[in-house]
């Protein structure tokens, strides 16, 4: 296995940055996921990495090697395609043991390997057969199979999971991730699943517009996100975002809203607000920082409720603060309806302030 | 499974009659027959001796069948068979090298057509299309100067080299559809795992294109088979005529063999009826192509 | 400033066509084999035509005493009655033959579309005519049309139509509409096939719909089927007007042409004025009007084609 490193790459589509000066570092072992909205950047990133297009400026390493201008089969690299890209005309056994014929390894070598990886992902039963005659678990299971009958340097995976159903889905995840764990193995993941990232992954890179946003441990992401794009997309329910204005009053900083109440700030907080680059600020909460009254209560701003939405063993609530909507989780046993007027606490501690204009998180000064 | 006109049976099961289903059936027999007579007559005067054909009113059923017609086609010790059996021959081997040839020049060039996106590529692809329109004889006067020009008036490799850019266009465009359906993540999957990008086309979608090729071959085959015009216009030397042309001089120098003339349209139409019959459904799919999108 | 979910423009990176065609340069070996045939076997002689259409050429071939004489071919054969004739003719055969086999074809689709014992028989036998060769026709139905022993005519004599019978080929009146009859006999199954792989693209939903919303058959026809039918109809009917324009050996096995010129079209003209009487020149401008007329009808196919492409994109 081996690091990948990817400095200031640019991908252009005529004169669209596809990818925009994208660096970041994938450390030897490491399980980096590639998230965002479709259109963000992310595949054309991995399929760079792969070298299945030319790369339009920047330098990509793995391991020590610069392979700007290598071909994908002298990357050393494998690959886990979202529609698996099985050999249609091939057997389960023929699939897993091209990548080692075409590297020219002798014949028993062919069988022991693929043997080896048909037993570590119990598909021996299926070598056989043709990729149609399987069913589409089994399918992802060959896909990966075929990744990992050689010892590729980085794998690269593609939303390999997006096309199996919800069940199948949260199973495979935690297998892949105990392969990956298992093997110390390198590999980028995408997908446009913030939960995948978030449960699979040793580091998130969170990309829009070609652009990546931020890159760090889940934790950090979901705790600090550096703008509101991450902060929205992150995390489930999404992140409430409430756009106010700052005033001041001698000492004391408070958030206004278009409505007229007034949010009063903590110290610490006011600190960040006035670094903002000017007094459009949002406020950030995520659902189980916030909480509800049903009476007026000191700190709290009034709002409506929207809609309420019974999970099971957590209620969301949405309510309306003037024009922004703020989700609120609730105990089920809290007896809520519809257009209720509520009162929403949040909590200085946890909330999350950012500058109106640049989106950026902000800072104490 | 999909319902339309003429399907309202469950519908309309109550119903005493279903008008739209009967006057469809009654319809369909008429083209039946529309189509089938013709082919019947041939075969059933092919049947009758030269007399037995010359009557008027006709021998509906013929009284004596014989297959003295078929015997002397088929017989290469008398001259009307030596020569049947050459044209059959001449035929058959330019068909075959057309078809041959056809697939290799448009393999690659429909892939390309289907992966990359060169400039021109749109332009190229128009111009390959806009070629379905010609007429042959537009073609003609200066192909047959530029064939005497190049010294191959009479030869077999002026009518191949003509058949083939007939088939060429179409054969692009079937192709093209065929790779189109094949998902660039299988290239991309091989070019991984250690191809190159040949390897990858060779190897993996070549195999896979092989329905669209035996569609395109069937096409090449039928047209070059059946082509009539630029064969007799190239074509002098009575050796190397092919059937279509061959049947012609035939029928003049005998113009009174009417059973004979139908023993050699039969003989001529059994290969391109049987390859139709066997490959019959990549016909069809090669015939609507490209003109149907769902 | 919002953080930018579209993608940002690349500065002063435009590449120019050349440096395009340099960076694809490997692509066009691909095409090249095909290109190169097409070169010699379709821009020449489209190139040759046009030029030769300017001249008077010589009965022996020697296209090196031609004469330049301008467009005084095309003034020559725009001019002529028997030009008119021809076109007459021409029209008469492309337009009824098109028209009567999309019918003919439409209809057989429509009682092919749903499952019966037999169907795929019967598909099978009614695309025969289609794929045997326009010369083996040409013989059968000369046969079937012949004046003493032709079948047709001692049918319909036996049913009572005619006293004796009619001479099909040889009569002024008939012949265009007898070779039009051989025409439908060979192309109709083109029309069924592409219409039945047409009728498999509606949307049995929307019968469906159509259905529950109280619309009868014809209406479920005319409201769902047929608007979904459009492209295919359209390309179809292109297609076959093409095929009738360029069709060649049905007229000129059974009449060449004949008689007095009855089943003469312009394709049997063009081929008669070439190899026939030797006036290539004269021929040639022939030729250039002909392919204006179907540059023409390719331009539709063309657009009726890419409009499919765009849809599916």
């Amino acid at each position: 296995m081996a690091q990948v490193v990817l400095r200031e790459v640019v991908k252009t589509y005529g004169n669209l940055y596809a990818v925009n000066h994208v660096s970041l570092t994938v450390e030897d072992g490491e399980f980096v996921a590639l998230v965002g909205p479709s259109g963000c950047g992310k595949t054309t990133t991995l399929n760079l990495v792969a070298g299945l297009m030319p790369i339009s400026g920047g330098d990509i390493y793995i391991g020590d090697t610069l392979v700007n201008d290598l071909d994908p089969k002298d990357r050393d690299i494998a690959m886990v395609f979202q529609n698996y890209a099985l050999y249609p005309n091939k057997t389960v056994f023929q699939n897993l043991a091209f990548p080692l014929k075409m590297r020219k390894l002798a014949k028993p070598d062919i069988e022991r390997k693929v043997m080896e990886a048909a037993k570590v992902l119990d598909i021996v039963h299926l070598l056989k057969r043709l990729p149609r005659e399987l069913s589409g678990g089994q399918q992802q299971r060959v896909a990966l199979g075929r990744a990992l009958v050689r010892d590729p340097k980085v794998f690269l995976m593609d939303e390999p999971l997006s096309n199996l159903d919800a069940k199948l889905r949260v199973q495979m995840r935690s297998e892949l991730k105990r392969f990956q764990r298992d093997l110390s193995a390198t590999v980028i993941y995408v997908t446009h699943d913030q939960l995948e990232a978030v449960t699979m992954a040793d580091k998130m890179a969170v990309m829009s517009g070609g652009v990546l946003q931020q890159y760090d441990s889940p934790a950090q992401v979901f705790d600090n996100p550096v703008n509101t794009f991450v902060a929205s997309f992150v995390g489930s329910p999404a992140m409430s975002l409430v756009p106010l204005t700052a005033v001041t009053r001698g000492t004391d900083m408070s958030l206004q809203s278009p409505e007229g109440w007034n949010l009063s700030l903590s110290p610490a907080n006011a600190r960040k607000a006035l670094s903002a680059s000017s007094d459009k600020i949002v406020l950030g909460a995520r659902h189980s920082t916030v909480r509800l009254h049903k009476q007026a209560s000191p700190g709290a701003v009034p709002g409506k409720v929207y809609t309420v939405e019974p999970t099971g063993d957590i209620t969301f609530v949405q309510v309306y603060l003037g024009a922004a909507v703020v989700v609120v989780s609730l105990e089920p046993s809290v007896a809520i309806s519809p257009d209720e007027p509520v009162w929403i606490e949040f909590d200085q501690n946890k909330m999350h302030l950012f500058d109106g204009e640049t989106t950026m998180a902000l800072k104490a000064a | 499974m999909t319902s339309t006109l003429a399907d309202t049976s469950r519908s309309a099961a109550r119903k005493p009659i279903d008008w739209w289903r009967w006057s469809g059936r009654v319809f369909l027999l008429f083209l039946l027959i529309f189509t089938v007579l013709p082919m019947a007559w041939m075969v059933l005067t092919s049947l009758k001796s030269q007399f037995a054909a010359m009557q008027y009113p006709p021998q509906w059923w013929p009284a004596e069948p014989t297959l003295e017609n078929y015997r002397k086609l088929l017989d290469p010790s008398n001259s009307v068979g030596h020569e049947f059996l050459q044209y059959f021959w001449n035929s058959l081997y330019v068909s075959v090298a057309t078809t041959i040839l056809g697939v290799v020049v448009a393999v690659p060039a429909a892939y390309a057509f289907s992966r990359f996106r060169f400039p021109g590529r749109t332009f190229l692809f128009f111009a390959v299309l806009v070629r379905n329109m010609f007429p042959a004889v537009v073609f003609l006067m200066p192909l047959f100067l530029l064939m005497r020009r190049l010294g191959l008036v009479g030869t077999h490799t002026s009518l191949i080299l003509t058949y083939l850019t007939f088939g060429l266009p179409l054969s692009i465009w079937l192709l093209k559809g065929f790779y189109d359906n094949i998902p660039i993540q299988l290239e991309q999957a091989a070019r991984i795992d250690g191809a190159t990008r040949f390897q990858a086309f060779y190897m993996i979608v070549l195999p896979l294109s092989s329905p669209g090729i035996i569609a395109t071959s069937i096409f090449s085959f039928i047209g070059a088979w059946n082509e009539y015009v630029y064969a007799v216009t190239f074509l002098n030397n009575k050796d190397k005529l092919t059937l279509p042309v061959g049947i012609q001089r035939y029928f003049t120098e005998f113009a009174t063999d009417w059973p004979g003339l139908m023993a050699a349209t039969f003989l001529m139409s059994v290969p391109v009826v049987v390859l139709f019959l066997v490959l019959q459904k990549y016909f069809v799919r090669a015939l609507t192509e490209g003109a149907v999108k769902s | 400033m919002s953080i930018a979910t579209e993608l940002a423009p690349a500065p002063g990176r435009r590449v120019g066509l050349m440096q395009r065609v340099v960076n694809h340069r490997a692509d066009y070996l691909y095409v090249l084999p095909a290109l190169a045939v097409m070169m010699i076997v379709i821009a020449y002689p489209v190139y040759y035509t046009l030029e030769l259409s300017l001249f008077k050429t010589p009965a022996n071939l020697q296209m090196k005493d031609k004469v330049y004489v301008g467009l005084d071919n095309y003034v020559t054969i725009l001019t002529s009655q028997s030009f008119r004739d021809v076109t007459v003719n021409t029209l008469i055969w492309t337009i009824s033959s098109t028209l009567i086999s999309f019918l003919l074809g439409l209809c057989a689709a429509l009682a092919l579309h749903r499952e019966f014992a037999g169907r795929g028989v019967l598909r099978a036998v009614l695309l025969v005519p289609y794929v045997v060769s326009a010369v083996a026709a040409s013989y059968v139905w000369k046969w079937l049309y012949h004046s003493d022993f032709g079948v047709i005519g001692a049918l319909s004599v036996q049913f009572g139509f005619t006293d004796r019978p009619i001479n099909f080929l040889d009569n002024l009146y008939t012949v265009l509409p007898s070779l039009i009859v051989v025409n439908i006999w060979r192309e109709f199954s083109f029309a069924m096939i592409m219409l039945m792989a047409g009728l498999q693209t509606v949307p049995d939903q929307l019968l469906r719909a159509a259905q529950v919303d109280g619309a009868n058959t014809w209406q479920r026809f005319w409201h769902v089927t047929f608007p979904h039918l459009k492209g295919v109809s359209m390309v179809t009917l292109l297609l076959l007007m093409v095929a009738n324009f360029n069709s060649f050996i049905i007229p000129w096995v059974m009449t060449g042409g004949g008689p007095a010129g009855a089943s003469d079209i312009w394709i049997t003209q063009i081929y008669q004025l070439a190899f026939g009487r030797q006036r290539w020149g004269l021929a040639s401008a022939y030729a250039v009007i002909l392919f204006v007329v179907l540059m023409t009808l390719g331009y539709f196919y063309v657009k009726a084609l890419t409009r499919g492409d765009e849809a599916r994109a």
